[in-house]
């Protein structure tokens, strides 16, 4: 067990050193230095050489490579990327402003998903003989939605023709009037449409990994020694195979995180909820780059954690990891 | 002649049994069908003899703004006049070609890195793993945007930023194969004639893995086409005034309360299509799996 954890937090490490590496690389690989483009943004003659190369000098734009990713390795390490060009607001701050917000909007639709999706996954597999390919076509109908297409009929039928819920947004225009109570209502109202967009698309990856997960556990030899035995299919189902199928599943909450981000760059963009989603493409539209670069480096570590986290959760909750410690941390 | 023995009878009848199987079958008819009015879109759009639709892509009607679907414009107009249907089957270009691309350019890519990790293990198995946990490290889309937006949205660019990043699941469906494989007794066999690692790897090797990286693929086409729509939404695709599904999409956020049409039939080009690469991909994975 503990000869597993050191060797998965070393390669976390190695991991984490490869992805300062590929970023920094990323932005090396940019035609055009930044230098040049801050200046091309102010008007072509408006700096003199000599200016642009104190720029340079202080930037250390003109040391080795090898030392600007000290440098800008020292930066990420202390989690500081530099004020954003927009408005000079340093550039954690403005994500941890908005990453709350993204957290709250992901955390319910995850939970929503994996509250309907799990069951889902169960009765397929429980109901495999029946109409198995049935419920495998369901879910990869679910699967081959694209997100912003449902946000758009669900914006247009439930904002637009019936005007239940508000189009976008995270709060009403008369948020400040209103009193405690109806404005913790009014946030409800405004994350339904955006929580069961990304619901959605979350529900299927869960109910296909619990319907494969229980059919590999329902082929395994205990199970088949308890139905010799004559156990009942229900609490074979239940009882027997439902409590190994389910340990996987630790595994699927660290994998879902780059999809969950992923798809808060849409839903955030669409019903114009003040997350790092929104705020990443913000940033790209008006070529903010401290602030890709550093939502970038952010929402990779982020992925890197939660994907850490599911292993060592799953080894402790897996006897044959706890107990034996053998098994391939790859 | 001996019997080429690369062929191991697990492949065998793969085909026969996918095409047993009705909703495999029409899904690889209506991909077909696509393929086939995407290539030959200018014919079928605009003056010409063989047309279909009597409308180009880009002729703009202002007189005809927003027009609902009728006899005219059998699925109505955009906000420019001009005509959904010819515009989407000019859209279907782009999708697939980004589509095919860059599950093409991912296949060869995650194929070798697949392939040497596998075939040789150690410390090149133990590189490459860690090279696939890095990239898998950053969420798609987010890298996606930002190498498009940092190097100028193109078709190009578009295909290689995707085939670059999505590479991953095919290198460990090669990898996972090759572990296998590699012990098999053909393998052992055509080691032991004396063989050299290269000619093992692609002669003897490689055409037994490719089968389940099929299904991955296939699997990967319809993800990319989804992703170029996103990217194509959120105004990071093709460059306007190109005709991609996505754009079609982010037009008809504007016109939500009115031009239904606008919002939905880019949207059933999309999933249709999306759907049927995916049911594809299940098809091949059933069929593969006998037991099943």
């Amino acid at each position: 067990m503990t000869s597993y954890l050191t060797r998965r937090l070393a390669y976390a490490i190695v991991t984490f050193f490869g992805i300062t590496i590929a970023i920094f690389i990323l932005i090396h690989a940019v035609p055009g230095d930044p230098v040049s483009m801050y200046a091309a943004r102010y008007g072509p003659r408006s700096l003199s050489r000599a200016v642009l190369q104190e720029i340079r000098h202080r930037h250390h734009l003109d040391r080795p490579l090898i030392m600007q990713y000290g440098w800008w390795l020292r930066g990420v390490l202390s989690l500081d990327f530099g004020p954003s060009v927009m408005d000079g607001v340093p550039v954690i701050e403005r994500i941890g402003q908005r990453l709350p917000n993204t957290i709250l909007l992901n955390a319910v639709s995850l939970l929503l998903a994996a509250v309907v999706g799990i069951p889902m996954g169960i009765f397929g597999a429980a109901g495999k003989r029946r109409g198995g390919s049935a419920s495998s076509a369901t879910f990869l109908l679910l699967y081959s939605l694209p997100t912003f297409w449902v946000a758009l009929l669900l914006m247009r039928t439930f904002s637009v023709d019936h005007q239940w819920l508000p189009l976008y947004g995270m709060t009403s225009d008369d948020y400040l009037l209103l009193s405690p109570a109806a404005r913790i209502g009014d946030r409800l109202l405004h994350m339904v449409l955006p929580v069961v967009t990304l619901t959605l698309g979350q529900l299927a990856m869960f109910a296909r990994f619990s319907r494969a997960s229980v059919e590999e556990v329902i082929g395994q030899d205990y199970i088949i020694a308890a139905r010799a035995r004559g156990v009942a299919p229900g609490s074979l189902l239940w009882q027997h195979a439902l409590r190994n199928a389910l340990i996987p599943l630790i595994t699927l909450f660290g994998l879902t995180v780059p999809y969950l981000i992923s798809g808060s760059v849409i839903v955030e963009r669409i019903f114009q909820w003040d997350g790092i989603g929104r705020l990443y493409i913000i940033s790209i539209l008006t070529r903010d780059y401290p602030t890709v670069l550093g939502l970038t480096v952010v929402t990779a570590v982020m992925t890197l954690m939660a994907s850490v986290g599911a292993d060592l959760l799953y080894a402790f909750a897996d006897p044959r990891i706890r107990l034996d410690g053998s098994a391939d941390a790859s | 002649m001996l019997p080429d023995p690369s062929s191991p009878p697990a492949t065998r009848g793969v085909w026969s049994r996918f095409r047993r199987r009705p909703v495999a079958s029409i899904s690889l008819s209506f991909v077909a069908f696509i393929c086939l009015v995407a290539l030959a879109a200018p014919l079928v759009t605009g003056p010409g003899r063989f047309a279909l639709v009597h409308f180009r892509p880009d002729t703009i009607d202002l007189g005809h703004r927003l027009t609902s679907p009728s006899h005219e414009h059998w699925l109505g107009t955009d906000d420019l006049g001009r005509d959904l249907l010819s515009r989407m089957i000019h859209g279907a270009r782009v999708s697939l070609a980004v589509g095919l691309a860059a599950t093409f350019i991912s296949l060869v890519i995650g194929s070798l890195f697949g392939a040497l990790a596998g075939y040789y293990g150690g410390t090149i198995d133990w590189c490459i793993s860690r090279l696939i946990e890095l990239v898998l490290c950053f969420p798609f889309l987010l890298l996606v945007l930002a190498i498009v937006a940092l190097f100028e949205p193109s078709l190009w660019t578009i295909m290689i930023a995707l085939g670059l990043t999505s590479w991953t699941s095919e290198a460990r469906y090669v990898r996972g194969e090759f572990l296998r494989l590699r012990e098999e007794e053909f393998a052992v066999a055509a080691r032991a004639g004396g063989a050299g690692d290269l000619r093992i790897i692609t002669r003897h090797l490689l055409p037994n893995a490719l089968a389940p990286v099929l299904v991955s693929a296939s699997f990967g086409v319809a993800y990319a086409i989804i992703v170029e729509s996103s990217l194509s939404f959120l105004g990071f695709g093709v460059p306007l005034p190109a005709p991609t599904w996505g754009a079609m999409l982010a037009t008809s956020e504007e016109y939500l309360g009115h031009a239904w049409w606008l919002a939905l039939f880019p949207g059933l080009a999309i999933f249709s299509t999306v759907i049927a690469f995916n049911l594809i991909g299940d098809g091949f994975r059933q069929a593969l799996d006998p037991q099943e």
